[in-house]
């Protein structure tokens, strides 16, 4: 029984908020603050001939013009290992987004009058554009030196050429998903300043400020210490900041100039440059007995990852290892390739690869259900995984008990079972149809992948708190959930519980924020942390009260015993600090993985997975070729909610991206350069758009997390576009393979149907 | 330059600018009302929007020449001091608001539609807030949240 935790609680800074107070990279000013710019290539690819500054930084106001000769540290940057990304590049344009060189001037019109007076020569030259082509042997390269595949990965288990010899029907099929912009409302940006001492301070819309220090420090040629990394109010990221984009180049203005530089991308800028969701396409093939159950099952996923590998093998790597879908597949192969080409770099976007890898299975599994005339709920359960199946990756499920509850509380809500009272055809052109899918979703970063992550809390001697943590938050609740839990550990109220945001010199490292991990990893931290100040309080009200330590208990602000009220934290806190006993304590939590692993596991495996059915009706409008989503329940297991209104925030927000990804989001680019680069051309879903959602929840506690609670910031977005895709499948009986289902699409599937 | 006077949130401000700006960028960095955010530049988010004589406009698309004399409310000018108005208090309870960059623009929206129709169904507030783009919730505590509002406590 917890008495904040698993309580519906506002958000840590709902007052800020609300009231416009509270302050993202943007709003930040410091007297003397001058305006970054960055100059992006007109042309892509290309040869850079000549970078010239010298007329530039003869204008009034303009205060520096930085190129690649100015970078003092290594001018490079990654988001894990290969640093293959220039901060500014020297010799070549490889993608749209390459920075040619940075300026600081006193306002935004001498900033844009610099950047216009640069000279710039290119060579233009052929490019690489499309990755499969990309593949095949005397290929174009990207990289003199590099080949365009940059990994291929095989996860391999079982015999599938048995498995496929002994499949009564086998369901081939092959699909595409698009390009996909992040599409956060902040603009990313950064503002640097200078400490008298040298010192670099930068505050960033980010989701890994310590990992952001790091590289800033190496591009400038610093020790490590001698950056800060502060992250304010994150205006949305969904990965698309889980990397350094402009932090670095605002350092170097800063260093520089001497002054604070605050350099923030304009929307269009933003489109243009930063990671993008990969596109990639899948070949699938699956192999079933008659009775529906899955013999072997065989994927081929191409990734485009752009010119720099950014996070490009750890997406496939990610799509690789759930790819067999939530069931029992006794033979598997996949086969991953991470390519290169001159289009936008792709990178962390949530979901990371599994959203692809989702939409391509729950196809063939419908595939597979259609041809055996199975319902497509009931071959799912036929397949289901349960505690102790054996992952193709190797993993064993330590608990499969939730993808089944999924898949039947999902069908309970959507009333699947009682789909066909329900008219097919409520007007000559309108079908409507019913779509289901399943999804495995992973919390962390894997096996061998460092995943760790520390907090550091501290009770004030009047009974309140203060919790500094390296996580940031950047919408998903992470400050709200880890205050709960250092609240319900301390036997206080949430409210007395002050969150420190992350500041790499005063809150520990808590790792990015992403994977789904921050709720498991630091709220583990903050449990550690606090179960040590807790010692002290109880110690302290033993002394106090005259009982064993072992009788008390904090609740409410309160130490019970017996049942009673018998002092208040606050006393007990003032107790231990005259009795010198400690009120502040770090935390620190690795992932762990418990002996569960097969000896021959791929070695990035993972061993927490939440599950998530989804059910879509849809009206499909045959003349227009216009999807509507009726009704999407879904369903989705938590191990624990900790926050219910932030959980159900997050799960109703990631379908709505999922249905953006289904029906109305892609960024179009025409040889490696975006064409939609605004808000009005690249479409996200509006409050008009989006269909009512059927929210449900599965609570089986995973035993590792902080109170049961599992990461969910990612999962939903995944069922959603296949059970669309499914469902559209049911009303018209035509196959969409290729995301976004636009109304072309849909009429061209049509017409070709007859 | 021009000299504009701009009454904003009950305070007149005289301010020498070139009167092409934008409004939004003088309300940000002539007077610190860093509230309305940029989030496009362009008037396709709605994360800028502000009451300007009445009406909610994308502060994005005004010049500071058109706000010359004009009577402005932004998001700092909502609240009485320390007591929240019922939209803002209703979206704390409703978790109406997830990162919080969409917010003051929404809650400027929400504001002005409900100056109009103060007693709207849920339907005619999706409409009014159609302009306002947010990428972390899918609207539903939103909409609910000014409903509530609109029914509950006094009028705007």
């Amino acid at each position: 029984m917890t008495s904040v935790v698993g309580r519906p609680t506002a958000r840590v800074g709902a007052v800020e908020i609300v009231t416009g107070r509270a302050q993202y990279t943007g709003d930040l000013t410091f007297p003397g603050m001058l305006w970054g710019a960055l100059l992006y290539p007109v042309h892509s690819p290309a040869r850079i001939l000549r970078i010239d500054a010298a007329k530039a930084r003869r204008i009034s106001g303009v205060m520096a013009v930085l190129t690649h000769a100015d970078v003092p540290g290594l001018n490079r940057f990654a988001y894990s290992y290969v640093e293959d990304q220039p901060v500014l590049v020297s010799e070549f344009v490889r993608y749209q987004g390459d920075a040619l060189a940075a300026v600081a001037a006193v306002d935004e019109a001498t900033a844009a009058a610099a950047l216009a007076t640069i000279e710039v020569d290119l060579e233009l030259i052929e490019g690489v554009f499309d990755p499969v082509e990309a593949m095949q042997p005397g290929a174009r390269r990207v990289w003199p030196d590099r080949n365009n595949v940059h990994e291929h990965l095989v996860i391999e288990r079982g015999d599938i050429e048995a498995g496929f010899a002994r499949a009564e029907v086998v369901v081939e099929g092959e699909y595409t998903t698009q390009l996909i912009e992040q599409a956060f409302l902040e603009p990313e940006g950064a503002v640097a300043t200078l400490e008298a001492d040298g010192t670099i301070v930068v505050y960033a819309s980010c989701q890994s400020p310590h990992r952001d220090r790091r590289q800033i420090a190496v591009a400038l040629g610093l020790a490590e210490n001698q950056v800060r990394v502060m992250t304010p109010y994150v205006g949305g990221a969904f990965g698309g900041k889980d990397e350094v984009h402009v932090q670095i180049h605002a350092a170097l203005l800063a260093r520089a100039t001497g002054r604070p530089v605050r350099l923030i991308r304009s929307r269009e800028e933003s489109i243009r440059t930063h990671v993008k969701r990969h596109p990639i396409r899948i070949r699938h093939k699956l192999g079933a007995t008659r009775d529906g159950r899955i013999t072997a099952l065989q994927v081929e996923a191409i990734g485009d990852t752009g010119p720099y590998v950014n996070a490009g093998a750890e997406v496939m790597s990610v799509l690789a290892a759930t790819a067999s879908g939530p069931y029992r597949v006794p033979a598997a192969r996949i086969d991953a390739f991470t390519v290169l080409t001159n289009n936008p770099i792709c990178g962390a976007m949530r979901g990371f690869g599994i959203p692809q890898g989702t939409f391509a299975g729950e196809r063939q599994m419908d595939k597979l259900s259609r041809e055996l005339g199975i319902d497509p709920l009931e071959i799912r359960f036929r397949n289901g995984l349960e505690t102790g199946t054996v992952l193709p990756t190797g993993a064993v499920v330590r608990e499969g008990r939730p993808m089944k509850a999924c898949l039947e509380k999902a069908a309970e809500r959507s009333g699947w079972r009682e789909r066909e009272e329900i008219e097919r055809e409520p007007a000559p052109h309108q079908r409507r149809g019913w779509g289901l899918a399943a999804n495995i979703f992973t919390v962390g970063f894997g096996r061998s992948v460092p995943d760790s992550g520390g907090v550091n809390l501290e009770m004030t001697p009047d009974g309140a708190a203060i919790l500094r943590t390296g996580a940031a938050d950047m919408g998903q609740g992470a400050h709200t959930v880890l205050a709960q839990i250092a609240a319900e550990e301390l036997g206080i109220g949430v409210e007395a519980v002050r969150v420190v945001k992350p500041d790499t010199d005063r809150t520990p490292d808590a790792g990015p924020a992403s994977a789904s991990r921050t709720t498991f990893v630091s709220g583990n931290a903050t449990r550690r942390a606090a179960a040590a100040i807790r010692a002290s309080l109880l110690e302290a009200a033993s002394l106090s009260i005259g009982r064993p330590a072992d009788e008390l208990h904090l609740e409410g602000g309160y130490v019970h015993a017996a049942g009673e009220q018998v002092t208040t934290v606050a006393e007990a806190a003032r107790v231990a600090k005259e009795a010198n006993l400690p009120l502040h304590a770090d935390g620190f939590y690795a992932m762990e993985y418990p002996e569960q692993l097969l000896d021959d596991a791929y070695p990035h495996a993972h061993q927490v997975f939440t599950f998530g059915t989804q059910v879509a009706r849809v009206l499909v409008d045959t003349q227009t070729g216009r999807v509507t989503v009726e009704e999407l329940t879904l369903v989705q297991d938590a191990g624990r909610v900790i926050n219910p209104g932030g959980a159900i925030g997050q799960l109703e927000g990631g379908a709505a991206m999922g249905w953006g990804y289904a029906l109305i989001e892609e960024l179009k680019t025409t040889d490696g350069r975006t064409a939609n680069n605004s808000l009005e051309s690249y479409l996200i879903p509006t409050s008009v758009d989006l269909p009512p959602m059927n929210v449900g929840l599965v609570e089986i506690p995973e035993p590792l997390a902080p109170f049961g609670a599992k990461g969910i910031g990612e999962a939903t977005l995944t069922p959603t576009a296949p059970a669309i895709a499914n469902a559209v499948a049911d009303a018209v009986g035509i196959s969409l393979d290729d995301l976004p289902l636009t109304p072309e699409r849909v009429l061209t599937a049509l017409a070709r149907s007859g | 330059m021009a000299e504009l006077s701009l009454r904003v949130n009950g305070t007149t401000h005289q301010v020498k600018t070139d009167p092409c700006r934008m409004l939004l960028s003088v309300l940000r960095e002539d007077l610190g009302l860093t509230g309305a955010k940029e989030g496009c530049g362009q008037g396709d988010c709605g994360s800028c929007v502000v009451i300007l004589n009445g009406r909610a406009v994308n502060s994005c698309l005004v010049y500071a020449g058109q706000a010359d004399g004009a009577e402005i409310v932004t998001i700092e000018g909502l609240a009485e001091g320390e007591v929240l108005h019922p939209l803002q208090q209703s979206f704390i309870d409703r978790w109406a608001f997830q990162c919080g960059f969409c917010t003051p623009g929404m809650l400027m929206t929400a504001y002005g539609f409900l100056l109009e129709t103060p007693h709207p169904e849920a339907d005619e507030v999706r409409k009014a807030i159609s302009g306002n783009l947010c990428r972390c919730t899918n609207y539903a505590n939103i909409v609910a949240a000014v409903v509530a509002a609109a029914t509950g406590g006094p009028q705007p």
